[in-house]
């Protein structure tokens, strides 16, 4: 593991091919497709250079270094892709082992190389079944541990956010909608529905179908844009 | 040589006969003659023997052919002379005359045939000829009937004949009958296209012409009554002198012409059609309308589709009608009265007939519905009736009347809203000891367990119970008490949270009397019941209290409040507005309508308000009015009756029903899904709405909400692939 900077399941991987033979073990190694070389000794210094003093978690002051070093906006989507990478259960915290893991997943181990990771980070975005899962990962991230739901604001924060990516024309009023008819917390289910709305039906809502079992809230949406005269009602 | 003989004996015969050339002649000379003398009616002189023989001879001598040949030329000459005499009749002799030639003929033939019978039999069968007889009719029928000059005639007479008697003109009947007999014996095509069929064009157009005029001049009851006649005319036109197999047949003409043709206008004419007949209660002519429609195709759909619509139309207006709504027992009481009234009128003028009772309880359903109110007003003639006990309009009994009124609910979509408003009526009947009968109470509870299930009932019988309970309670605590009462009792009445429909109150300050025997209570309840908690209501109950003033001592029967109020001029002969509000820590509105009902009412003034004013404002000052008098001893002031509910009471009670309705539709949403696993977002709805129907009509967006609801708090999931489809967790 020190001298391929492999992490210890790849290793034992190695091993067991070669029957613990460790010569073997490196041939079996260094033929394998690389992916991705890490170096534990260096993620491990990275999360140092990160995590908060008295606790094994990396939290907003590391966070916002971690930007810094890489020059992207907290705010920035990438952040959130690499959240997904890592698994992380809420927003603003890594623990230990979602950020070596995550990082690991993603292939690096330098913030140099993450640096280069970017773009392509970025670009996952694009594709929709990965993006289907960014989003509905966002969901649980976003929102406060032990409640069920999204706080509203937060919700429209992470949803301008998410449809700057995969262009949405109706999302101004749909987040206008919330403030001013819902004001409530945002359910998994509404959340997650919202999305099969946005990528099933057209912004002019011709194929929208009121026994569609969609959820309540967006049935009221769609009222709301009809009242407005910003679609007219289909039949 | 034997043969040679044979022929030579034939020869002989043969020659013999055939000596004669002149024997056809002769003989058929003979016959002629006896033919003219019988069609001359005069068959006396002739020998029927001699004919007979000449006849026989002739066909024995091969003759037949040619005999019935002359016979058929005879025959046809002595009816060509008939005809010309018959066409020479005048005017109505002319069937007469008919007849009459038409006797003589077949007496006639018959003895024509007679004579010639052997020729008859032998020449039919060899020869393939038509047998005398009917060669007879045919040639009648050819010659007289047919005839040009009588064949019209000879309609046009019958159908004159017919058109008069319908007129109201008396005709010759057995005339006819013997001509359409004749025209029978012809043949039945005879019959059918010489008579029936023109007889049967004729009467369809005079019909269409006669309906038309009806229609102009009279009302539909005239009308129906003239076509029922009519009918009946017919009918007995068809046996007096016609073929019995035409009666269907003109009787569906005068059922086209006179009531299918113009059914629509009959049915909704002006001032007389169904509608009328049905508003004026007109019996005989809705029986009458009842049976002769249903003979039509629509007839009996047409009525019911018209009485529907009437139905649901008075039926809106009365439950739209703001007037109606002000006085909601005798709303019920009309809504009650028109049930009775088409039960009625389905009864005895349409035959109990069950389409028609089943068209009425749709449309009843339809308008009883359109009124959100119903429910809570059909509670209030309820609690109206329970109060007063039942003098109904025909004496009738409770029973009866809770039957017709479940009957009503039975209509009900909301009936959960009936539920909770019987449940505080029954309240405020059952606390304030008003009810007259406590068998119609249980009686009416009965009826409700069979409609909506024993868990609406089982609250209200709880309510039953703590009322008895708590009388036992009253027993043993003043079997134990021994305080100081200073002659003064209580009465309490314990109530199960769970089972009563009352609102939280705050007590307010009770008398200091009160509390002292009040508190006493409590210990002994508590002393028996462990970990039980005990709230004065104070916003219900009563008190008699002895009231001297200047003239005369009364015992004025008041609320609680009222008697908190009362009770502090004990003490002080004057009091403000606040100091009253201090003391007894009332809330602000139902103070202000105690002091209304002690200081404004006439003949309940206990109190004297200064100023003098209709409303209470919170300046005003309190007297106890010494010079109050009033006719009676007992004087009540101010009961709690169960009233109409204010807009916002309407709405609070409205909030509580949809609360209430969302664990029923969750339940049922969890029931359908616990068995049927995995089920699209139409078939739950679909499945839930018929689970719930028999207590309200849910709204599909509740039911919506209600899943969303489920999925949330993970009872339910969307499948992965098709978003429209739920599956159950278990």
């Amino acid at each position: 593991m020190v001298i391929t900077g492999a992490s210890e399941k790849v290793a034992l991987q190695s091993l067991k091919a070669s029957d613990w033979h460790l010569e073997g073990a490196f041939d079996v190694f260094y033929s394998q497709p690389q992916v991705a070389v890490t170096n534990c000794r260096h993620l491990e210094e990275l999360y140092n250079r990160y995590k908060e003093q008295d606790a094994d978690m990396i939290m907003v002051e590391g966070i916002s270094q971690l930007c810094e070093d890489l020059q992207v906006d907290p705010q920035d989507i990438v952040m959130l892709v690499i959240s997904w990478h890592m698994k992380a259960s809420t927003m603003c915290e890594f623990s230990h082992e979602e950020f070596i893991g995550g990082l690991q997943s993603i292939g690096v181990d330098s913030i140099e190389k993450l640096c280069e990771k970017l773009p392509s980070l970025r670009a996952e975005l694009k594709d929709d079944q990965k993006f289907r899962e960014i989003y509905n990962f966002a969901f649980t991230w976003a929102k406060e541990k032990g409640q069920k739901s999204l706080s509203l604001e937060t919700a429209i924060g992470m949803w301008q956010l998410l449809f700057a990516e995969r262009h949405w024309p109706l999302i101004d009023y749909w987040c206008q909608f919330l403030q001013v008819r819902h004001n409530k917390a945002i359910s998994r289910d509404t959340w997650s529905q919202l999305l099969e709305f946005v990528k099933t039906i057209d912004p002019q809502l011709t194929n929208y179908d009121e026994e569609g079992a969609w959820p309540y809230l967006i049935d009221e949406f769609v009222e709301y844009l009809i009242e407005n005269g910003v679609v007219q009602r289909s039949k | 040589m034997s043969s040679q003989k044979n022929t030579a004996k034939l020869e002989l015969y043969r020659s013999h006969i055939e000596e004669d050339p002149m024997f056809f002649d002769k003989s058929w000379k003979i016959l002629d003659d006896g033919i003219r003398e019988i069609y001359r009616n005069n068959p006396g002189g002739l020998s029927f023997e001699e004919l007979y023989r000449t006849a026989h001879n002739l066909v024995v001598q091969q003759h037949g052919q040619k005999l019935y040949g002359k016979v058929t030329e005879t025959l046809k000459g002595h009816l060509e002379e008939i005809c010309r005499s018959v066409e020479d009749a005048q005017g109505w002799l002319f069937l007469e005359e008919l007849q009459k030639r038409w006797d003589d003929h077949n007496k006639a033939l018959r003895n024509v045939r007679d004579i010639l019978m052997y020729m008859d039999k032998a020449v039919i069968t060899t020869f393939k000829k038509t047998p005398v007889l009917d060669l007879g009719r045919e040639l009648w029928r050819d010659i007289v009937v047919r005839s040009s000059k009588i064949h019209g005639r000879l309609l046009d007479t019958l159908l004159e004949l017919i058109y008069r008697e319908r007129m109201g003109y008396v005709i010759n009947r057995g005339l006819i009958r013997r001509t359409t007999k004749m025209l029978m014996d012809l043949g039945s095509s005879v019959y059918r296209y010489d008579f029936e069929k023109p007889f049967l064009a004729v009467s369809e157009s005079f019909y269409s012409v006669e309906s038309q005029q009806f229609i102009e001049c009279c009302d539909c009851g005239e009308y129906l009554k003239k076509v029922q006649r009519r009918l009946a005319e017919e009918l007995d036109r068809v046996s007096q002198y016609m073929d019995s197999k035409c009666a269907d047949k003109i009787t569906s003409i005068v059922e086209t012409e006179m009531l299918s043709n113009h059914m629509q206008r009959l049915i909704l004419m002006e001032n007389s059609g169904l509608v009328n007949m049905l508003i004026d209660d007109k019996r005989e002519d809705l029986t009458r309308m009842y049976k002769l429609f249903k003979r039509i195709p629509d007839g009996h759909s047409t009525i019911r589709s018209v009485m529907t619509s009437h139905v649901k139309e008075t039926g809106k207006a009365l439950v739209t009608d703001p007037e109606r709504l002000k006085d909601p027992v005798d709303f019920v009481q009309c809504l009650l009265n028109e049930k009775d009234k088409y039960n009625e009128i389905i009864r005895v003028s349409f035959r109990n007939d069950m389409t028609f009772q089943s068209a009425l309880n749709s449309s009843f359903e339809y308008f009883i519905n359109l009124n959100n109110r119903v429910p809570e007003f059909i509670s209030l003639y309820v609690d109206d009736k329970l109060r007063k006990g039942v003098k109904g309009p025909n004496e009738e009994d409770v029973e009866t009347v809770l039957d017709k009124v479940m009957i009503l609910f039975g209509y009900l979509q909301e009936k959960d809203v009936f539920e909770k408003y019987y449940k505080q009526h029954l309240a405020k009947r059952l606390l304030s000891g008003k009810s007259t009968s406590d068998e119609a109470e249980r009686s009416m509870l009965v009826r409700l367990k069979t409609e909506c299930g024993y868990q609406f009932t089982s609250k209200l019988e709880g309510m039953f119970t703590d009322l008895k309970t708590s009388q036992d309670t009253m027993q043993s605590f003043y079997a134990t008490f021994c305080g100081y009462t200073d002659g003064l009792t209580i009465s309490v009445q314990i109530l199960t949270t769970g089972s009563w429909p009352t609102q939280p109150c705050t007590p307010c300050n009770l008398p200091p009397e009160i509390t002292d025997i009040s508190e006493s209570f409590r210990a002994y309840y508590l002393g028996t019941h462990n970990g039980r908690r005990l709230t004065w209501q104070t916003n219900m109950g009563n008190a008699d209290i002895k009231a001297t003033f200047r003239y005369r001592r009364h015992e004025l029967n008041v609320s609680t409040y009222q008697m908190c109020v009362l009770m502090l001029f004990n003490s002080a002969d004057g009091l403000t507005y606040s100091d009253i509000e201090q003391a007894t820590a009332i809330p602000h509105a139902e103070l202000k309508r105690c002091l209304q009902s002690l200081a404004c009412v006439k003949g309940k003034n206990v109190l004297r308000k200064e100023p003098m004013s209709k409303d209470i404002s919170e300046g005003d000052t309190f007297y106890y009015n010494d010079k109050f008098t009033s006719k009676l001893v007992k004087v009540k002031i101010g009961t709690v009756v169960a009233q109409k509910e204010t807009e916002p009471e309407k709405m609070e009670t409205r909030q509580r029903v949809e609360e209430d309705r969302k664990p029923h539709i969750e339940a049922a949403i969890v029931r359908v899904m616990k068995s049927r696993r995995v089920l699209d977002h139409n078939s739950i709805i679909t499945e839930v709405t018929m689970q719930l129907q028999s207590r309200f009509l849910p709204n599909p967006l509740a039911i919506k909400k209600r899943i969303e609801s489920l999925i949330e708090r993970e009872f339910l999931e969307r499948d992965k692939v098709d978003r429209r489809i739920y599956r159950y967790l278990a």
